[in-house]
């Protein structure tokens, strides 16, 4: 801390963090109080779809808000969707990786208006500078390490080019993470242009590593919304080249092609959509019969959900609350709000540091499931006053009200891991006789008029996502589940995929899991012929029925 | 699998009834191999047509076949465990007919589509209908007269029963006390609804074990409202003091331990009693009791109000009749209830596992290296449990995903001939056929323990083991050592058969968690409004299954926190439940 560069540094990182936060997170969900209970009809969906997006980010975060409730009482013609309750976390990336390190370039003009060419002399793209490239380089290599799927994909892969022929265009955020699930599609014969689906989260250089090897990128860390609607244009609108394929992420590329080339839309031949936005926006087009080409739904893979909330949340809520308050866990008192997949993974890896955890839950089921796995089920007012640390993590509002923060005892963290930040009450905290002290970034001392403190992290908002990094493993599975989409759409013989919303079929969800087995050299056994047939399977899969729960 | 299929193909509907065969096929019956089985499945279809009319003139041996060919898999399991040692052999040739058509019916059920979609793959039998066969069943009673000849009256002066010995049933009062202690959730329905009477005016007709867990729930009913007349689903579980006791206390029960199996149908048919009471609920375990009613009083069929069964088999059947527009009555499939379903495999196994060995062997598994085969629900609590004791676990597996969930929990994934060398203790529970083969065991360490989780007795490969050069000694009950020329010793578990079932106990709580599932399902069965289940097989709604759950948490002391109007409009859900939609993977 006595390096005041770095501090100042850390500084500038933190509040770019912030404003990211307060733009995607935080207002996205606290619209969601606002418009929760309004209903969303036909007619609103389709002005919103319809709407030029002038303002952004409010528009259609308040529609995001909907578009979730309604998704989740949405009943899917596949049924094994799961409740995630958290957001997505892969399609949020990781902020904390490299991505502010080119902040400090104080070039002001901006990058459309620059001519920009590449060392082999082409021109199609747009970047901030694209002589960081080697950096970005670097960055990929790094990412590519831990990503094994998507490279032995591309061993397997790359002599029969299943994506040869394949024009791809993406909107997605742009980090190293995505560059090699780029450049596989490439290996794979595809050709892709790029742009972001996020005004903040591009890792310029890493951009500019894509357009050196000759991907045309449209994107760069702080676009405004006009830029956003820009690169999009720039990136479908190519003379000479039509796209057939779409990897979205968010909704807003297939949107502007619905709405701006329609012609070119029919023309597509599949669409791969990540989040959970995207997948309901294109669910409600369905529903309305005006999705004329065939999408396929890979947030809902067992393998990306198990991942988003069980495991990704085992290990982040150590990391977070480690990094923000270096407490430890041993004969803590802990009380874990929720026992969801979230509240599972939070409750294992305290458990296993030797923190007592008690539960709170309103579902019997889960809460039988809890008291079998060793934990105590409480209200939460009966051991409010004894708890050293409360996570909450049920996806309600107001679970943690300011009566019982009163009752706190000195020094107890309170923190939110569920996916809004409406279950503190934080805005009950914002009163004339309380002291709001920040000791760090993230982290809030909340003083009250006795002396007592009680931390408070990340203002309530979602504590990994603030305080914590998404795994490079995680975002593999996302990435190797959208190569294996794109490869399947591309490649299906026609008419196996009608105008409609798909999920992946399992045996891809099981490839995808395979491949990523050689990480922990895992080695799976066959079965053999005579198996096969008792249990009546394919040797080489799907393994299980639909319905199965894992 | 030709025959198999074949038995599969023909539906319940199809499946003989002892009086409609001529002779000449119950010599094809007794001989018990494959291609008897291929007659007698090939057969009824053509047969079923026949008039049916004929009055009960029983073929007691084809109607032993019938009946064996609808019991379920742990059914016979049981009945082998309690066979004595000379009837091993005729136990051995029947399981093997019979694991194989279960492993069908299960195999064709799995492949249906479910309305509901929301079964979850069993690979471990329902244990909860099994029950517990290591408490107290008086067997020791020499009285050689057949309780059907002898006159029988409780205290009341009433004789519509018939068990082994009425005298008994201070003590069966005492087990049935005992019992009530460890299922406190249907102590505490009885309380709660105990003041509305919901089963007012049901007559419930039922075929179950008979043990004294049963029996809280049969005396629950009664509390609710209900008449109950009772037979055994199965021959040798009954526990005839708690039978007596029922008796006693004026429930018509039609059970004793060690029927045949003429006595086993009598008994069915003395509980319908047709003339005398028009029973309008069925609970039913293993689908007997419903098949005799569809098939001899199919007048009283078609008024009864709702079928609950609990058995895979049954579900299975159930479902059939349902697809073939025969099913005139609503049917309720508890077996697939979430409760049911999680307390069966991952939390039952998860114990059981550990008694079942440590009963068994007496062996310590700290540090010990144990390879798991499987991570299913079953291998998923194995492995917990082991962990857990300090053991170095390994999994295989065949399925990609599941075998991410295991490394993501810490376990290596490893082939079985990778690690067979240096492990302690092979478990198999992946529900597949000959997981350990004769190749494995050969490679082995001396001092091995090998034994199955899994649902049948196919995984280890035992007729492999049945060879000149191996020398088989029993050791204990359950517990064999399998010895090498070299003098290399593997000890075999239960001779491959379920160790849980064979070796350790079904605890209360699981029994309770059915029992109480099966009481709510008929309570909403008896009293859902006209129109609201068809004629149809339904899984019990989720509002229910979170009941039977919340009926269970005081065991516990946990406090469930309750939604306040805010955040139940918040949520978009009702403050009493249901909590989560149908699809939810828990």
């Amino acid at each position: 801390m006595s390096d005041p560069v770095g501090e100042a540094k850390l500084e500038v990182k933190q509040a770019s963090k912030e404003v990211k936060e307060s733009e995607n997170v935080a207002e996205k969900y606290s619209a969601m109080t606002v418009s929760k209970n309004s209903e969303m009809n036909m007619g609103e969906l389709s002005s919103a779809f319809s709407a030029v997006p002038t303002h952004k980010p409010v528009k259609k975060q308040i529609q995001f808000v909907e578009d979730k409730q309604e998704f989740s009482r949405f009943p899917t013609k596949a049924g094994r969707r799961s409740l995630s309750r958290s957001i997505s976390q892969s399609s949020t990336d990781s902020y904390s990786s490299a991505a502010s390190y080119t902040d400090s370039s104080d070039d002001e003009t901006s990058p459309r208006d620059k001519p920009q060419v590449n060392s082999k002399g082409s021109s199609d793209f747009c970047v901030k500078n694209i002589k960081q490239a080697e950096f970005g380089r670097r960055e990929i290599e790094i990412a590519e390490q831990d990503m094994s799927a998507l490279i032995s994909l591309r061993k397997r892969a790359q002599s029969e080019k299943p994506l040869a022929g394949a024009k791809i265009v993406g909107c997605t955020h742009i980090t190293a993470q995505t560059a090699v699930l780029i450049e596989t599609l490439v290996a794979l014969g595809a050709q892709c242009r790029w742009t972001a689906c996020n005004i903040y989260s591009t890792q310029n250089e890493v951009a500019a590593a894509l357009s050196e090897t000759g991907v045309a990128v449209f994107a760069w860390k702080g676009e405004s919304e006009d830029d956003f609607w820009w690169c999009i244009d720039r990136c479908v609108n190519n003379e000479g080249w039509q796209p057939n394929m779409i990897l979205d992420d968010g909704g807003d590329l297939t949107h502007w092609m619905y709405k701006k080339y329609p012609n070119v839309f029919k023309k597509i031949r599949g669409i791969v959509e990540e989040s959970v936005t995207g997948v309901h926006r294109l669910y409600q087009l369905s529903k309305a019969g005006k999705l004329c080409v065939p999408a396929m739904n890979v947030n809902d893979s067992v393998t990306k959900q198990k991942f988003d909330n069980l495991y990704c949340c085992r290990e982040s809520i150590l990391d977070g609350l480690k990094r923000t308050t270096d407490v430890m866990f041993g004969g803590k008192q802990v009380v874990v709000c929720g026992y969801g997949e979230v509240g599972k993974g939070c409750c294992a890896a305290l458990k296993a540091l030797g923190a007592v955890v008690c539960v709170t839950e309103i579902d019997p089921i889960c809460g039988l499931q809890a008291c079998m796995d060793g934990f105590r089920v409480v209200k939460l007012n009966e051991v409010i006053r004894q708890v050293d640390v409360i996570i909450t993590c049920t996806g309600n509002k107001n679970v943690v009200t300011r009566d019982q923060l009163d009752r706190m005892k000195n020094g107890s963290i309170v923190c939110n891991m569920g996916h809004s930040n409406t279950e503190i009450d934080v805005a009950s905290l914002r009163t004339p006789e309380l002291t709001w002290e920040r000791v760090r970034s993230q982290v809030d001392h909340i003083i009250w008029p006795d002396g007592k403190r009680v931390i408070l992290l990340a203002e309530g908002r979602l504590l990994n996502l603030s305080c914590s990094t998404v795994p490079t493993f995680v975002l593999s599975i996302t990435a190797t589940t959208q190569a294996l989409a794109l490869i399947e759409l591309y490649n299906a013989p026609e008419g196996r995929y009608k105008q409609d919303v798909y999920l992946l079929p399992k045996k891809m969800d099981e490839y995808v899991a395979s491949l990523h087995l050689a990480t922990f050299d895992a080695h799976l056994t066959e079965l053999s012929d005579d198996q096969a047939k008792y249990l009546g399977l394919n040797k080489n899969g799907p393994f299980k029925p639909n319905y199965y729960r894992y | 699998m030709a025959e198999e299929k074949d038995q599969t193909g023909s539906s319940w509907d199809d499946l003989p009834l002892p009086d409609k065969y001529p002779e000449p096929h119950k010599e094809n019956r007794v001989g018990l191999n494959g291609e008897a089985e291929e007659g007698a499945s090939a057969n009824p279809v053509e047969e079923s047509t026949k008039d049916q009319s004929v009055k009960c003139s029983p073929n007691l041996l084809q109607m032993l076949k019938a009946a064996k060919s609808w019991r379920t898999a742990q059914g016979r399991d049981r009945e082998e465990v309690s066979e004595s040692e000379t009837e091993e052999t005729v136990a051995e040739a029947r399981k093997t007919d019979m694991q194989i058509q279960f492993t069908d019916q299960k195999k064709d059920f799995n492949k249906r589509l479910t309305k509901t979609g929301r079964r979850s793959l069993s690979r471990s039998i329902s244990q909860s209908s099994t029950d517990s066969y290591s408490s107290v069943c008086s067997d020791s009673s020499e009285d050689e007269s057949s309780p059907r000849d002898k006159l029988q009256k409780n205290s009341k002066g009433l004789s519509d029963f018939c068990v082994k010995n009425i005298k008994q049933a201070e003590f069966g009062r005492r087990e049935i006390e005992i019992a009530q202690q460890e299922m406190p959730a249907l102590m505490v329905l009885r309380k709660r609804a105990g003041g509305e009477k919901p089963l007012a005016g049901a007559k419930v007709l039922g075929c179950t074990h008979i043990t004294a867990q049963t029996a809280v729930l049969i005396e629950t009913l009664s509390v609710l409202g209900a008449q109950c007349r009772w037979a055994a689903c199965n021959i040798f579980s009954t526990q005839n003091a708690v039978a007596a006791a029922l008796a006693e206390q004026g429930t018509s029960v039609f059970a004793w331990r060690g029927e045949s199996e003429d006595d086993f149908w009598w008994c069915i048919d003395q509980c319908v009693g047709a003339e005398i009471w028009q029973p309008n609920m069925i609970l039913d375990d293993g689908g007997d009791l419903t098949h005799w009613i569809y098939k001899k009083h199919p007048s009283l069929f078609k008024k009864l109000k709702g079928i609950v069964e609990e058995s895979v088999t049954g579900i299975y059947r159930l479902y059939q009749l349902s697809k073939a527009g025969k099913l005139c009555v609503p049917a309720m499939n508890v077996n697939d209830s979430v409760t049911k379903q999680k307390f069966d495999n991952l939390y039952c196994c998860k114990e059981s596992i550990v008694d079942g060995l440590k009963r068994t062997t007496d062996v310590m598994f700290g540090g010990k290296q144990v390879v798991v085969c499987g991570y299913g629900e079953v291998g998923k609590g194995c492995c917990a449990a082991l962990k857990a004791l300090g053991a170095v676990v390994y999994v295989t597996e065949v399925d990609p995903i599941c075998a991410l969930q295991a490394c993501m929990d810490g376990f290596r994934v490893i082939k079985l001939s990778e690690v067979i060398r240096q492990v302690d203790l092979v478990i198999t529970c992946t529900g597949n056929k000959n997981v350990v083969g004769r190749e494995h065991l050969d490679r082995m360490k001396n001092g091995c323990i090998v034994c199955n989780m899994g649902h049948s007795s196919t995984e280890i490969e035992l007729a492999s083991l049945r060879t000149a050069e191996l020398r088989w000694e029993r050791v204990r009950p359950h517990v064999d050592h399998v010895i090498w020329p070299d003098g290399k010793r593997i000890v075999l578990l239960a001779e491959g058969r379920l160790l849980n079932l064979s070796c350790s106990t079904v605890p209360s709580l699981v029994l309770s968690i059915t029992a109480t599932t099966q009481a709510l399902a008929l309570i909403e069965l008896y009293s859902a409004p006209e129109g609201r289940y068809k004629q149809d097989v339904y899984l019990l709604p989720k509002k229910m299954d979170e009941f039977v759950a919340s009926l269970h948490l005081p065991t516990f002391d946990a406090h469930l926190t309750e939604l306040s109007d805010e955040q139940a409009k918040y949520l978009g859900i009702s403050k009493h439940g249901p909590f989560k939609p149908n699809y939810y993977r828990y």
